[in-house]
């Protein structure tokens, strides 16, 4: 089936998708690289980034290992105490909400950067980010973004920063930047030891409701998922032994109360998946 | 291991790249415009071996306060020997007398108890290079992190002496909100067998 086909079809069946499940929107972004192809919708649209910030946060961390400004062993001060983005007040974030409750128990003592970028992704730990964005600096995790040629993710601050959030300043991404972001991390922007440790992170992912269920039971996904009140997203690498992964990031607004938004997402997966096996593989001559 | 067993070193005679990060006896103008001398005299620690068996106290060994994360300068952090100003001796009496009143095991954060001038957080103008200070965070299962238990253990410390001198529990500059700080300002011991002739 030719590629412009599919963009058609896929791009159809998504937007029936959103329809049904009453999706306030959804931004989502493919390259295959099997086939070369590539689709986009509402691919430039800005969402709440969620905890998709922290694949940013790891690439930032990870940039800075390789710079020798960090050694992923060096052990870092535990502390729940961080500075807003708005107005350099002291908050803290929420052991209740955050999936590594175990972290808060190192309060006062030390943590590994790796284990801290580990709790980070895998548990989506809210202290581990905060954390190491706190050690990196935002306008370092920044410009390693723009050094990584990433285009639509906007890190502006660390995670549960209300005082941030109610003057608008907030972590904000497009289904592209977020697939140009995960293409970084692919290519060869970090040194092969950390891309390979960065893609072992992800892999690890401990929430596999949304892009992973939507697949075959041996594909493995290198991910990580975000969700606030409005948020739904996953963003990942899926590997199928029979062939080459493929990238996707599938961003998705709901209505606070809204229920099914994983599945939604899920579902997405699902047909981005059929989609993709309708693909040709890329010419030789491409 | 005891505490005789520390051998006391002048920083006036360490090595220029120690020099250049401890800044034994050199003078630091304070926030506030108050100027004072860093430490001078210092032990040596071999090893992290040998800091966690100096017992500088019965509940406190050397280890404990001197924990730092990699805030540290490279030097001072990835190799030893390391360096604790002599008034750290004072320090950990002061802490030992504190958890007896206080009836608990008093744990001191990690970056909490010394730290070096080249340290990132606070740097030589912190009292914590003076090895006189500790931020502890948790007192038997209490981790203190609201005003009531920040109270209460702040006015058991404070009642110690007057020397003492107790963060006051808050979120602006000069305060705390997750740990207590104590501190018995810039105290600097010289040990009997040193002199202080340059």
């Amino acid at each position: 089936m030719l590629s412009v086909d599919v963009s058609n079809g896929l791009r159809e069946e998504l937007e029936a998708l959103a329809l049904k499940n009453k999706a306030r929107a959804i931004g989502v972004a493919l390259h295959d690289l099997e086939t070369g192809f590539r689709f986009s919708l509402r691919g430039d649209r800005w969402f709440h980034a969620a905890s998709t910030i922290k694949v940013a946060v790891l690439l930032a961390v990870f940039r800075a290992a390789d710079q020798g400004r960090l050694r992923l062993d060096d052990s870092l001060h535990v502390r729940n105490r961080f500075f807003s983005g708005a107005d350099g007040s002291v908050f803290r974030v929420s052991q209740d909400r955050d999936a590594t409750p175990e972290l808060y128990a190192a309060i006062g003592r030390t943590a590994k950067i790796s284990a801290l970028a580990h709790a980070m992704i895998c548990g989506s730990s809210n202290l581990a980010a905060n954390l190491l964005l706190d050690f990196v600096g935002v306008e370092y995790a920044r410009t390693v973004l723009r050094e990584a040629q990433v285009d639509g993710v906007e890190l502006r601050r660390g995670v549960e920063d209300h005082g941030a959030h109610e003057r608008a300043i907030n972590n904000e991404a497009t289904a592209d930047g977020l697939l140009s972001l995960l293409s970084a991390i692919r290519g060869d922007f970090l040194t092969p030891e950390s891309k390979r440790e960065v893609i072992r992170i992800l892999l690890e992912q401990r929430f596999n409701s949304m892009i992973p269920a939507g697949l075959p039971p041996h594909a493995t996904v290198a991910h990580k998922t975000g969700e606030i009140s409005t948020a739904c997203h996953d963003i990942g690498i899926v590997y199928l032994p029979e062939r080459e992964p493929y990238i996707a990031a599938i961003l998705t607004e709901f209505d606070p109360d809204r229920e099914g938004r994983r599945e939604t997402v899920a579902a997405i997966s699902e047909t981005i998946y059929r989609s993709l096996l309708q693909t040709k593989p890329k010419s030789n001559e491409d | 291991m005891r505490t005789e067993s520390l051998r006391p070193i002048d920083g006036l005679r360490l090595a220029e790249e120690y020099r250049a990060l401890l800044r034994p006896d050199e003078s630091e103008a304070g926030a506030n415009g108050t100027v004072h001398r860093l430490p001078r005299f210092f032990y040596e620690i071999g090893s992290w071996e040998e800091a966690h068996e100096i017992r500088l106290a019965p509940h406190f060994t050397l280890a404990e306060l001197m924990l730092v994360d990699c805030r540290e300068a490279t030097l001072l952090l990835r190799q030893f020997p390391h360096y604790v100003p002599c008034a750290i001796l004072l320090h950990a009496r002061f802490l030992e007398a504190f958890r007896r009143e206080v009836d608990a095991p008093v744990f001191i954060s990690a970056n909490g108890g010394y730290r070096s001038p080249a340290h990132q957080i606070g740097g030589a103008k912190s009292i914590h290079a003076w090895g006189t200070a500790a931020n502890i965070y948790r007192i038997g299962d209490t981790f203190l992190s609201d005003t009531k238990s920040m109270e209460k253990y702040r006015t058991i410390a404070a009642s110690l002496g007057l020397a003492v001198f107790v963060r006051p529990f808050g979120r602006e500059k000069g305060q705390t909100s997750d740990h207590l700080h104590i501190d018995l300002g810039y105290v600097r011991l010289t040990p009997r067998e040193c002199s202080e002739a340059s």
